[in-house]
Parts: structure tokens; C-alpha cells; sequence
């Protein structure tokens, strides 16, 4: 078993030292090194410390159902197996961040001459999109919500103009000031808080709404209203409470990313709010990270599976999960 | 390099000068060619073959990008291609008695199959072919063949479930799948048309002599009166250049007119169409897949002193939204625009949407 090992600061220190990752690919990463660590020799032990170390990370299912799949392996050659498993796991890592490369390329026609783009908060793939849209020598401009809660605007925005694009922060509060400016919205975690309305003043104002995501982030979830996403599963999806010490604002520095999928503390949300009296926190209540945008307001998603509409998506998750 | 290139030139130049225009003449002519080039060269692997029709289809398509059926009959072939090899795979690796894995020749699943994957995938093997597989393919594609020459019968037979008795029809612009569909109809039932005219090319007034001449009641209306006369509509029925993968349509100018009209009186629209016109590439915007004619049917010459002072274009094709459209009634039945990507996946290979060798 894995007692000397923890998950959950392997995660962590993946996360910290390359901000460049993706959280469900830190995930797996940490996966792999405790599978590399792990000292199980029966399948159900192994089985066991993978579901346990999933639980601590509480990233999402999706990783303990991935590798769930692999139960039906033959438990002869156990050892045999671990060690695919880890040389596939990597490769998991490694195939993530070409798949970040195929959307953008997929995702740079979209982009016209001389049009106006908005984009919500900071998303790695969106990012790199846009920087490949102006390696190409489109011109465009960019406005990118300030996002109080991550600040993750203000990050896209240092990363936009680094590439030369010129970028305009603006609040959150003013998507639909802005709107009419706007050609194409281009959000990169459909479930950002704030890209809900964001969609609901796109399709208003009949902008094209496009949805930028790995197929790693697929979910085969069905909810029916915004609070039917799976609250059980972390933090993540549920509301946090505003109840934080001191300690953990002060030692936000922006390389966390924009949902943390991490159970513990240290959540992105309360920096912008800075909270001075418990009255104002008590005032304030709960406030989401993440909120449910139907498909009906998204226009295409980019994947690396293609260009899709949010019935393909549907499509692909079936194939996915059979 | 394909043995046949004069043939492709000639198909190349027709194309460029526009003699070769429709989608069903460019469609049958492409498929036509693709026979010839696939019987008349040599290729033994699966690659080769598929990068001998990309090459060829790679100079059609630049020939005339506009006529996207064009690029959907290469990869309606690709498809074929690589199906009949992969078959042939599966049965030779059968008979070799290790059927552990064979290598699908196409990998584009998502990142979930990496963890799943029971093995890495050999890119090329040495499978020796049956000999059966030159000529499967060529009549695989010669079905295809088939099904564009049948393509108006299949369409048309679903008229009469889609018409009913005293309806009034609203159309556009001269379609050779609309006019079939609206005399099949008329053969059980008795309903009213309404072409607008489709200025400047008039091709609505054609329209509307084709249908009165098999007996049905005609109306010519000017494209201005589309809007005043669709509150009384029952129905619009489309024609398309082509269809786009998210649903939205290539059509001749007035057909987005027309269908906002019908959506804002909240009249049905019903786009009759050959899967052959479904193109699994996406509206980038909307000038993306339109052309501009001579404008001299707007204004002509004989307008001299204005000419000078005015811009004066004539785009041949409008740019329909999918929402704009209920239903698409096509060869293999009706669908609706949601349902197309489905269409799309199983007509073509996702490594085929763009000719990239």
C-alpha cells in the first residue's frame, strides 16, 4: 500500500511546479507515480489504494472509472500489467498536452480578420488558441473578463498581450456592455462560474457561443438544473464557504488554477472578496466556483476529437463509456 | 502521380470555368473520375490509395471550392477505402489465427482509450490483400453511383407524408430535388405553390413553369412579397447548394429571407436535400462559402451614369443559420439539424475533413 506515499501533496507539487498542467492530468500523474510507488501485489489491494488515493484527491470519477476499466486484466501477470499501466499513464500526460495543440489548431479558422473575441477568465487551451490565431498573422482584439473570484482574467490578460494581441480587461459585470462589440465568445471550462450568463447574453445578442475543452473533460453527468451538478464529489462543485482563515489568502499567488479540483483548503475563491469582518462574510453567504451552461446556449465545442455540436458531445460520451 | 492526369485536368478546367456547375453534375462527374483513377493505377496499401485519391481530390477541390459536394464525394470514397481495407485486414488476421488485436486504421477516439488500450497499434502492416479487394472497392463506390442516380427517388418518396391536401407551399429559386418532390406530391394531392421569383437570376420564374407545367397551382410572387404572403404559408420547402456540418445551409440568395420569415410567422421549414451536398466542414463566416456573379442582371450597362457612382455586387449564395431550419429530408430520410453531425460521422472519416496529405 501506499502509507509513505500521499497523493494529495504529489498533486499539489505537480500543480505548483508546472502551471502550465492541467488538473485532471496532474491527477493522473499523481496516479501514476503512487502506482509506481505502490507496493500491492493483488489486484483488489491495488484496486483498493487507487480508489483510496482517488478519494483524497477527489478530483473527479472519471479517473477511478478509466482505470476501473482496467479490472478485467488477467491478475497472472500483475506485475507485467502495473508497468503498462504506468508507461500509459505517462503517455495519458504526454498525449494531454498535444491534444491542447490539435484545438487550437482547430479552433484558429474560427478566429476572422479583424474580429473582436470574448473570452472568460483564464483557460489554458483558449490562451494557446489565441496565440496560435496571431502566430497566423490574424488580427483581433480581445476582451477578457476579470473573473473576481480567480482572477484568472488579469492571468489570460499578461498572456494575451505577451503574445502581442491587444487585450482589454473588463469586469464581470460588464459582458453585456460589451456584448454588441463582441463577434464570437470563446469560453475554455464550460463550467467556470460566470459562463452561464455569459452564454445567456451570447445567445441574446446572437453571438456565436463556442466552447473550448479536452475530451479528458467529458463527463458523463446529465444535470437537470444548476444545482444538480455532483456536490457529493469535492469541492469542486459545491459551494464554498467563505469561511477561510487568513493564512490561506495571504498565501494565494495565482498559480493555482481556476477550479481547484483539490479537497483541501486553500481555495482560489476568497482573494478578490477579502473578506475583513465576519459579518461581511456571513452577509456574503456561499459562493460557487463553477456553474451549468446547457447546450442549448453553446453553439460548437473544439475537442480534440473535432469540431463538435453539443449533440456530438453526447455521441462521443456514449462511445466513451461503452 | 495519377496515370489518369489528362482526365483530371479536363475535370480540373471545367470545374475552374465554371461549365461544370450544380451539385449533382459536379458530384456524378467527381465520382466518375474517381472510378477511373482507382481502376487505372497502381496501389497495393491502404496509404497509397488513400494518398492517390487525396492528391486528385486535393486539385478538384481547389478547382472550385465552392462546390463542396465536390469534397464530399472524395471523402464519401476515402470512407469506402478505408473501410474495404480494414475488413480485408480483419479477415486476413483472422486467418492468420492471432486476431489479438487488429490495428484499426484509424485512431481518433479520445485520450480515455490510451488507458484502456490493450496494446500499442502497429501503423502499417504487411497483410497480403486478397486479390477481391481491387474490385470490392470499385463496387462499393459503384453503389454510391447508384444511390446519387437514385437520389430524387428516394427523396421523393417521402412527398406525400410531408404535403398535405389545400396546403400552401412556399419555395425559392430553381432546385431539380424540390421540383421532383413537389410533382410527386402532386400526383395524390392537390396543394398551392408560391416561388419567389429569385431576382436577378430568376430561376424562381423557371420554377414556377416546371410545376405549373405538371399541373400544379403556381404562384409567382417577387422576392419583396415573401415576407407579406408567409403568414398564410403552411409549409417552406428548400432547396440547398449544400449543407454544413453544424446544419447550417449554402443556398441561393433569399433563402435566409425567406426562412426568417417563416420562423418569425413560425411556418415549418423543411430543406429537401442528397446526402451527397453534407459537408463535414464548418461555416468559418458566413462569406466563407459564397460567390459573387456579374452583376450586369442588377445593373447593366445600359445604366451607364450610375454605374460610375455605384458598387454594385450580386452574391450568388446566402448563409442560412441551423436554427432557421426544422427539418432535412434527404435520401435516408428525415432528419433533424442536430442529427447531422451523426450523419457526418458515418459518412465520412474524421481524418479526411480536410485534404491535408
Amino acid at each position: 500500500m501506499a502509507e509513505n506515499f500521499d497523493v494529495v501533496t504529489t498533486y499539489k507539487s505537480l500543480l505548483l511546479n508546472s502551471p502550465e498542467l492541467s488538473m485532471p492530468v496532474a491527477a493522473i500523474q499523481s496516479l501514476v507515480e503512487l502506482i509506481k510507488h505502490s507496493k500491492a501485489t493483488t489486484m483488489s489491494e491495488f484496486m483498493l489504494s487507487i480508489k483510496d488515493a482517488s478519494q483524497q484527491l477527489k478530483s473527479s470519477v472519471r479517473n477511478s472509472i478509466s482505470l476501473s476499466a482496467e479490472n478485467s486484466q488477467d491478475v497472472a501477470d500483475f506485475e507485467i500489467w502495473k508497468k503498462t499501466l504506468i508507461i500509459r499513464g505517462q503517455s495519458f500526460v504526454e498525449k494531454a498536452d498535444a491534444c491542447r495543440y490539435k484545438i487550437a489548431d482547430l479552433g484558429v479558422p474560427f478566429i476572422k480578420d479583424g474580429s473582436v473575441v470574448l473570452i472568460h477568465a483564464h483557460s489554458r487551451v483558449v490562451s494557446l488558441l489565441l496565440q496560435k490565431a496571431a502566430e497566423n498573422h490574424k488580427r483581433f482584439k480581445v476582451f477578457v473578463t476579470e473573473s473576481s473570484q480567480t482572477q484568472g482574467g488579469i492571468r489570460s490578460a499578461k498572456v494575451l498581450r505577451a503574445a502581442g494581441i491587444p487585450t482589454t480587461i473588463i469586469l464581470d459585470a460588464a459582458v453585456g456592455y460589451v456584448i454588441d462589440k463582441v463577434d464570437m465568445v470563446l469560453v475554455g471550462l464550460i463550467n467556470q462560474i460566470g459562463s452561464y450568463q455569459m452564454a445567456i447574453v451570447a445567445k441574446a445578442a446572437n453571438k456565436p457561443f463556442y466552447a473550448v475543452a479536452e475530451s479528458y473533460k467529458f463527463v458523463r453527468l446529465f444535470p437537470l438544473n444548476q444545482y444538480d451538478l455532483p456536490t457529493y464529489n469535492a469541492d469542486t462543485l459545491s459551494f464554498q464557504e467563505l469561511n477561510v482563515d487568513q493564512s490561506s489568502l495571504t498565501k494565494e499567488d495565482g498559480t493555482i488554477p481556476a477550479v481547484s479540483t483539490s479537497s483541501t483548503g486553500s481555495a482560489p475563491s476568497q482573494t478578490a472578496l477579502h473578506m475583513k469582518t465576519s459579518e461581511d462574510r456571513a452577509s456574503q453567504g456561499s459562493n460557487p466556483l463553477v456553474d451549468y451552461t446547457p447546450p442549448s446556449y453553446i453553439t460548437l465545442l473544439f475537442t480534440d476529437l473535432g469540431v463538435l455540436t453539443p449533440s456530438g458531445v453526447s455521441d462521443e460520451l456514449i462511445k466513451l463509456y461503452l | 502521380m495519377s496515370k489518369n492526369n489528362e482526365l483530371v485536368d479536363d475535370l480540373v478546367a471545367k470545374l475552374k470555368r465554371r461549365q461544370l456547375v450544380g451539385s449533382s453534375t459536379v458530384a456524378q462527374a467527381t465520382l466518375k473520375l474517381l472510378i477511373v483513377v482507382i481502376s487505372k493505377n497502381n496501389w497495393t496499401t491502404c496509404n497509397q490509395l488513400v494518398t492517390l485519391v487525396k492528391s486528385v481530390g486535393r486539385r478538384l477541390v481547389q478547382a472550385n471550392p465552392t462546390e463542396l459536394a465536390v469534397g464530399n464525394i472524395i471523402r464519401r470514397v476515402l470512407h469506402v477505402i478505408r473501410e474495404e481495407f480494414r475488413e480485408a485486414e480483419s479477415i486476413a488476421s483472422h486467418m492468420d489465427q492471432n486476431e489479438t488485436h487488429s490495428a484499426p486504421l484509424t485512431t481518433s477516439s479520445s485520450m480515455y482509450n490510451l488507458l484502456g488500450e490493450t496494446g500499442s497499434t502497429p501503423a502499417e502492416k504487411n497483410v497480403q490483400y486478397p486479390s477481391s479487394l481491387r474490385s470490392n472497392i470499385i463496387q462499393e463506390i459503384r453503389e454510391i453511383k447508384d444511390e446519387l442516380e437514385n437520389i430524387y427517388e428516394n427523396i421523393k418518396n417521402q412527398a406525400s407524408l410531408q404535403i398535405h391536401s389545400n396546403e400552401i407551399i412556399m419555395t425559392v429559386g430553381r432546385s431539380k430535388t424540390v421540383e421532383e418532390f413537389l410533382k410527386m406530391a402532386a400526383v395524390k394531392r392537390k396543394f398551392q405553390v408560391l416561388v419567389a421569383e429569385s431576382a436577378p437570376s430568376y430561376s424562381g420564374q423557371e420554377m414556377a413553369l416546371e410545376l405549373s407545367k405538371a399541373g400544379i397551382e403556381t404562384t409567382v410572387i417577387p422576392d419583396s412579397a415573401v415576407f407579406a404572403v408567409m403568414s398564410r404559408v403552411n409549409k417552406v420547402i428548400l432547396g440547398t447548394h449544400a449543407v454544413l456540418a453544424n446544419g447550417g445551409l449554402v443556398a441561393i440568395s433569399g433563402t435566409h429571407m425567406m426562412a426568417a420569415a417563416a420562423k418569425h410567422h413560425s411556418i415549418p421549414v423543411v430543406v429537401c436535400t442528397g446526402l451527397y451536398k453534407l459537408s463535414p466542414l464548418y461555416p468559418y463566416d458566413e462569406d466563407s462559402f459564397n460567390v459573387t456573379f456579374n452583376p450586369d442582371s442588377v445593373l447593366g450597362f445600359e445604366e451607364g451614369d450610375l454605374i460610375e457612382k455605384v458598387t454594385v455586387t450580386n452574391p450568388y449564395y446566402d448563409y442560412v443559420s441551423p436554427d432557421f431550419v426544422n427539418l432535412f429530408i434527404t435520401n435516408q430520410g428525415g432528419h433533424p439539424p442536430s442529427y447531422l453531425y451523426r450523419l457526418i460521422v458515418e459518412n465520412y472519416d474524421p481524418n479526411d475533413h480536410t485534404f491535408d496529405l
